[in-house]
C-alpha cells in the first residue's frame, strides 16, 4: 500500500487559509481561557475530590443541590458521572478534616438513598498552598520545556527563524488545546478539568508535534544541499511532500493509539487522552501548515530586511 | 567491514536482551509465586510464607513495582512547621517582636514562594539593623553565643530545619514500622516536605493519626470548683445581658448551644459535637475572656460522655493553665486492660526525674483531680487517692483498643520536633486500581494489535520486521523500569501505549525512505543502507527533543507524572534501540543472498 508516493501539494500557498484557521481558533481560545478562565482540577486549585460508587444510578442534579447546604460552602459541589450512572466525581472546597467532609457528604448520600450502599473508590486533598506550587511547577515546565526546544532547534538547524517558526506551532497546539478544554468545561460527560496529568499530556503534544516538525525541518535542511539553486520557499515545500507520507503514516498510528487509550484507558485517564487526540491531529496539522510557513516567511523578511540595508 | 558491524549489533542486542530478562526475572517469579499462593487455603498459605520469607521479600523487593494509583493506598505530603519550629528554638528568649517578624515572614514566603528562613532573617534586620538574632537563639549546646553573627544563626536555624525533618522521617518511619505496612516509601521533597506513599492501606482517617499525631502529653491540675463556678455564673449573666445586642448582630448566643451544668463540679458546661466550633468562637471573644480567671485554660474533653438523640455530648473542664509535667518523662507505654470493665488502656512508666516528680505532684494534691491531656484535650481527670511513687500513670477513656495501640506506637516514637500539616493526600481504593490495570492491559493489547496490522498492510515484511522490534520494544521498556526501579503508574501505562504509537515512528522514517531510494532506481541493498543512513538525523534530532522535554517533565512533575516521564524516556531510548539496531541485523540477515528480496509495500 502506498500514500502520497509522489505527492505536489502547495502548502505555502495554503497558508494564508491556515493563518487564518489558526488564528481564529487562537484568538477564540485566547479569549475562552480569559473569559471564561482556566477550568483547574483539584491538583492546581486545591480543595477535596472524592469518586463515589453506588450499586444503584444516581441522579447528579439532586446530588449536588442536596450537598449545597450540608458542605455549607454557599455553592453548589462539581459533580460529574465517573464512567457510569453509579460513579460519581465529587469536587468541594468544603473546610474542615477530609474525614468530617466525607461523613457529611456519606449522611447527605443515605438520606437520599437510604438503601444504596456507597464506596469510596478514590480521595484526594490538595491544600492551598501546596496547589500553587503544582501550578508554578507547571507554568515553569512549559515554558522551560519551550525555551529548550527553541535553543535545541536554534544550535542543530542554525536559523532563528527555524526556531521561531516550531515554537509558533507548538504554542498555537497548546493554546488551542487548552481553549477547547476550557469551553468544554461545562458539557463534557468526561472530567476535562485542568491538572497535572493534563499538564503531561501538553508537554508529550510538545514532544509529539515537534516530531513532525523537525523531520520536515531536517529535510529542509538536507534539500537545501542537493537543490541549491531553488528558491527557500519551493525547497520548503518539496520538503514538506517529500515527508508527507511519513507525517501521514505517524500520526495515524499514534491517533489509533490514543484513540484506543480514550475509549480503552479508563474514566481515570479519560482527560489525559482526549488531550492527547486533540493534541496529535493539532499537532500534525500545525507542522504541515503553520510551522515551516511561518520559517518561510520569516526567512523572507530577514532576507528583505538584509537588502534594504 | 559489514559482518564484523553486524557481530557487534547481533553482540549488544543479546545484552540487552539478557540484562532485561535478568531484571524482568523476579518479577514473573513473583508473579508466579502469588499466583501459586492464591490457590492455598489460609493455614497453607500463612505456613508457606513463613518457610519462604526471605525468598518472598526478596522476589517483591526485586520486583517491578506498582504505583499507588494501580495497587490502591495512599500517597501523603507532609510539610513541616518551620515558623512554628523557630518559634520553638527560641523557647522562653520569645517575645512579641519575634512572633510578629515570624508571622510577617511567613505570609511573604508563602506570597513569593521564597524560603521562609531566609525573608525572617531578612525581616528581622530590615526592622533593626543592628539587632541580634542570637539574643533569642543563644545555645551553649549549640555555642551560639551573645555575638554569633546572624548568618551563624541563619544556618543553625537551617540546619536545625534539616535536623527536624530528618527526625521527622525517622518517627514517621517508626511508626508505620509499628503500624505494619509493607513496602512503605517515605522520602524528603525541597526542604521541608516528607512524602509517604502506603501501597494497600485503606484505613486513610488511623494512618492520618499516626502521621500527624504528635502525642503532646501534659499534665495539669484541675481548676477549684468554686473558681469555677464562679467564672461560669459571670459567662451566663453576660450572654443573659447581651441577649437581644447579640440578636441584632445576627450572632449566635452561647445558651442556646451551650449547657452550663455538669456531671460534677469541675465540668465548665457541655455541648453537642456539632456545636463545639461555635462554642469556641463565642469563648473566645474577648469579653468573655476576661471573665475567666488568668490562671485557667478550658479544654474540651477527648470523648464524647454521653449522647442525647444520637447526638455526642462533650464536656469543657476547667484546667490550670500551668502545665506540671509534659510527655517527655513517659519512657515505657503499652496497652493494658481495665480489671472490671475490660477498657482497653495505655499504662506508661515514666523515668526516674519524671517518677520523682510525679511522687511530688501526686503527693501534694491528694483527694484533688489531675488532668491527662493529649493534644489539647482532656482524656482523663481521676482523682489523686495517694501518691504514687513509683512513676506510673495510665491513659484511660479511649476509644478502644486500636485507639490504645496508636497511642502507644506515638508515645513510643517520641514526639516530633514541630507540627506537621497534610498539604496532599491521595487515596485509591482497590478496586479502582484494579479496573485501571485491566483498562490499561486492554489499552495496551489492543493498540498494539492495531498498529502492528497497519504495519503489516502498509509495509508487508518491513511491517513485520518493524513489529519484533516493536514488540521487544515493550519487553526493554519493562525492563529498564525494573532495572532503575522505577514504579509502574497508570500515566506510566498511558506512556507504554503512546510509545507503541511513536516508536514505529523511527521505522515509518527509515521504511519511507528506502522506497524512496528505490524509486530513484537504486538497488534494494544500496537502499537500504541510504535509507537507513539517510534517515538517521531526522531521527535523532525528534527523539532528542523529546526525550528533553521528557526530562523537563520529571523534573517539574510529581508522583504519577514521574512514572509517565520515566516510561517516556525508557520508551525513547528502548525504541531507538530496536528501531534502528534490531530491524537493520533482521533486515541485513533477510538480504544476505545478493538475489533475496525484501517487501517494503
Amino acid at each position: 500500500m502506498k500514500w502520497f508516493e509522489t505527492p505536489s501539494f502547495d502548502f505555502i500557498r495554503g497558508q494564508k487559509i491556515a493563518y487564518l484557521f489558526s488564528g481564529t481558533m487562537v484568538v477564540v481560545s485566547i479569549v475562552a481561557i480569559f473569559g471564561l478562565g482556566l477550568n483547574y482540577g483539584i491538583d492546581f486549585r486545591g480543595g477535596k475530590e472524592f469518586v463515589f460508587e453506588f450499586d444503584q444510578p444516581v441522579d447528579v442534579a439532586e446530588l449536588r443541590t442536596e450537598l449545597t447546604e450540608p458542605l455549607g460552602t454557599g455553592i453548589a459541589p462539581e459533580i460529574k458521572l465517573f464512567g457510569s450512572e453509579s460513579e460519581i466525581l465529587l469536587r468541594t472546597d468544603a473546610e474542615g478534616e477530609i474525614d468530617a467532609v466525607r461523613e457529611t457528604i456519606m449522611s447527605t448520600f443515605s438520606q437520599l438513598y437510604p438503601d444504596a450502599s456507597v464506596s469510596v473508590e478514590k480521595t484526594d486533598l490538595v491544600g492551598p498552598r501546596f496547589a500553587e506550587d503544582l501550578r508554578r511547577g507547571a507554568l515553569y515546565s512549559i515554558i522551560f520545556a519551550l525555551a529548550v526546544v527553541f535553543i535545541y532547534i536554534f544550535i542543530r538547524f542554525k536559523g532563528w527563524y527555524f526556531s521561531a517558526g516550531a515554537i509558533a506551532a507548538l504554542a498555537h497546539d497548546v493554546l488551542v488545546v487548552l481553549g477547547i478544554f476550557t469551553i468544554m468545561a461545562e458539557f463534557a460527560p468526561f472530567d476535562v478539568s485542568i491538572n497535572q496529568a493534563i499538564i503531561a499530556a501538553f508537554l508529550t503534544i510538545v514532544g509529539y508535534s515537534l516530531n513532525d516538525t523537525v523531520v520536515v525541518f531536517d529535510r529542509i535542511r538536507e534539500n537545501s544541499i542537493i537543490y541549491k539553486t531553488m528558491a527557500f520557499k519551493d525547497m520548503v515545500n518539496k520538503s514538506l511532500n517529500d515527508t508527507l507520507s511519513r507525517t501521514v503514516i505517524t500520526s495515524v498510528t499514534t491517533l489509533f493509539v490514543v484513540i484506543v487509550l480514550f475509549i480503552l484507558g479508563g474514566e481515570v485517564l479519560k482527560g489525559f487522552a482526549f488531550a492527547l487526540v486533540l493534541g496529535i491531529i493539532l499537532g500534525t496539522y500545525s507542522s504541515l501548515f503553520i510551522a515551516s510557513a511561518l520559517v518561510v516567511e520569516l526567512q523572507n523578511r530577514a532576507m528583505n530586511a538584509k537588502a534594504k540595508s | 567491514m559489514k559482518g564484523q558491524n553486524n557481530g557487534f549489533k547481533i553482540g549488544s542486542i543479546v545484552v540487552f536482551l539478557g540484562l532485561t530478562l535478568w531484571y524482568l526475572f523476579p518479577t514473573i517469579q513473583n508473579n508466579l509465586e502469588q499466583r501459586h499462593m492464591a490457590d492455598m487455603t489460609e493455614s497453607e498459605r500463612i505456613q508457606y510464607e513463613s518457610e519462604n520469607l526471605e525468598k518472598l521479600n526478596r522476589l517483591q523487593e526485586n520486583s517491578l513495582s506498582l504505583g499507588l494509583d494501580l495497587q490502591g493506598g495512599m500517597y501523603v505530603t507532609l510539610e513541616i512547621g518551620t515558623p512554628q519550629l523557630v518559634l520553638e528554638l527560641a523557647g522562653d528568649f520569645a517575645d512579641d517582636n519575634l512572633e510578629e517578624v515570624i508571622s510577617v515572614s511567613e505570609d511573604r514566603a508563602l506570597e513569593e514562594n521564597t524560603d521562609f528562613i531566609d525573608e525572617f532573617v531578612e525581616e528581622f534586620e530590615t526592622r533593626d539593623p543592628d539587632a541580634l538574632l542570637s539574643r533569642y537563639f543563644r545555645s551553649d549546646s549549640e555555642e551560639i553565643t551573645r555575638r554569633s553573627s546572624n548568618e551563624e544563626i541563619t544556618e543553625y536555624l537551617k540546619n536545625q530545619r534539616d535536623e527536624a525533618v530528618t527526625r521527622a522521617m525517622e518517627i514517621i518511619r517508626s511508626r508505620i514500622d509499628r503500624f505494619g505496612v509493607t513496602e512503605p516509601s517515605i522520602l524528603q521533597q525541597g526542604n521541608n516536605r516528607i512524602v509517604v506513599e502506603l501501597p494497600g492501606v485503606d484505613d486513610e482517617e488511623r494512618v492520618r493519626g499516626l502521621l500527624r499525631g504528635t502525642a503532646r502529653l501534659e499534665f495539669r491540675m484541675v481548676a477549684e470548683p468554686d473558681e469555677v463556678n464562679a467564672a461560669k455564673q459571670q459567662v451566663v449573666e453576660y450572654f443573659q445581658e447581651n441577649e437581644d445586642e447579640l440578636e441584632e448582630e445576627g450572632q449566635e448566643n452561647l445558651l442556646d448551644v451551650f449547657d452550663p451544668n455538669g456531671r460534677n463540679e469541675y465540668v465548665f458546661g457541655y455541648a453537642a459535637g456539632p456545636d463545639t466550633s461555635v462554642v469556641n468562637t463565642l469563648l473566645n471573644d474577648e469579653d468573655v475572656q476576661r471573665l475567666i480567671p488568668r490562671n485557667t485554660t478550658l479544654m474540651w474533653g477527648a470523648e464524647p460522655f454521653a449522647t442525647d438523640e444520637g447526638v455526642d455530648l462533650f464536656e469543657i473542664i476547667a484546667v490550670r493553665s500551668q502545665i506540671e509535667m509534659t510527655g517527655d518523662v513517659i519512657d515505657e507505654a503499652r496497652v493494658s486492660f481495665e480489671p472490671t470493665t475490660n477498657a482497653a488502656e495505655v499504662s506508661m512508666t515514666m523515668d526516674s526525674e519524671g517518677a520523682r516528680r510525679w511522687a511530688r505532684i501526686t503527693g501534694a494534691n491528694i483527694g484533688r483531680p489531675v488532668a491527662i491531656a493529649l493534644d489539647g484535650f482532656v482524656v482523663s481527670y481521676p482523682t489523686v487517692q495517694n501518691a504514687i511513687n513509683n512513676g506510673r500513670s495510665s491513659i484511660t477513656g479511649l476509644g478502644g483498643v486500636q485507639e490504645a495501640e496508636d497511642l502507644v506506637n506515638i508515645l513510643l516514637s517520641g514526639a516530633l520536633p514541630a507540627p506537621l500539616e497534610i498539604v496532599e493526600e491521595r487515596t485509591v481504593g482497590a478496586s479502582l486500581g484494579e479496573d485501571s490495570i485491566q483498562a490499561g492491559l486492554y489499552s495496551i493489547l489492543f493498540g498494539l494489535t492495531v498498529v502492528a496490522i497497519f504495519m503489516i498492510v502498509y509495509y508487508r515484511t518491513g511491517g513485520v520486521i518493524a513489529n519484533i522490534a516493536l514488540i521487544l520494544n515493550i519487553i526493554f521498556i519493562l525492563g529498564i523500569l525494573a532495572a532503575f526501579k522505577a514504579t509502574l503508574t497508570l500515566p506510566g501505562v498511558a506512556g507504554i501505549v503512546l510509545t507503541i504509537g511513536m516508536a514505529v515512528d523511527a521505522n515509518v522514517l527509515i521504511f519511507d525512505r528506502i522506497r524512496e531510494e528505490m524509486r530513484g532506481g537504486k538497488t534494494l541493498r544500496a537502499a537500504i543502507d541510504n535509507g537507513y543512513s539517510n534517515a538517521m538525523s531526522a531521527i535523532i534530532d525528534a527523539n532528542v527533543t523529546t526525550f528533553f522535554v521528557a526530562v523537563i517533565l520529571y523534573s517539574f512533575g510529581v508522583g504519577p507524572i514521574k512514572g509517565f516521564a520515566v516510561t517516556l524516556m525508557a520508551g525513547i531510548v528502548a525504541s531507538l534501540f530496536s528501531a534502528i539496531v534490531i530491524t537493520r541485523v533482521i533486515i541485513d540477515y533477510l538480504t544476505r543472498d545478493k538475489t533475496a528480496t525484501v517487501n517494503f509495500g
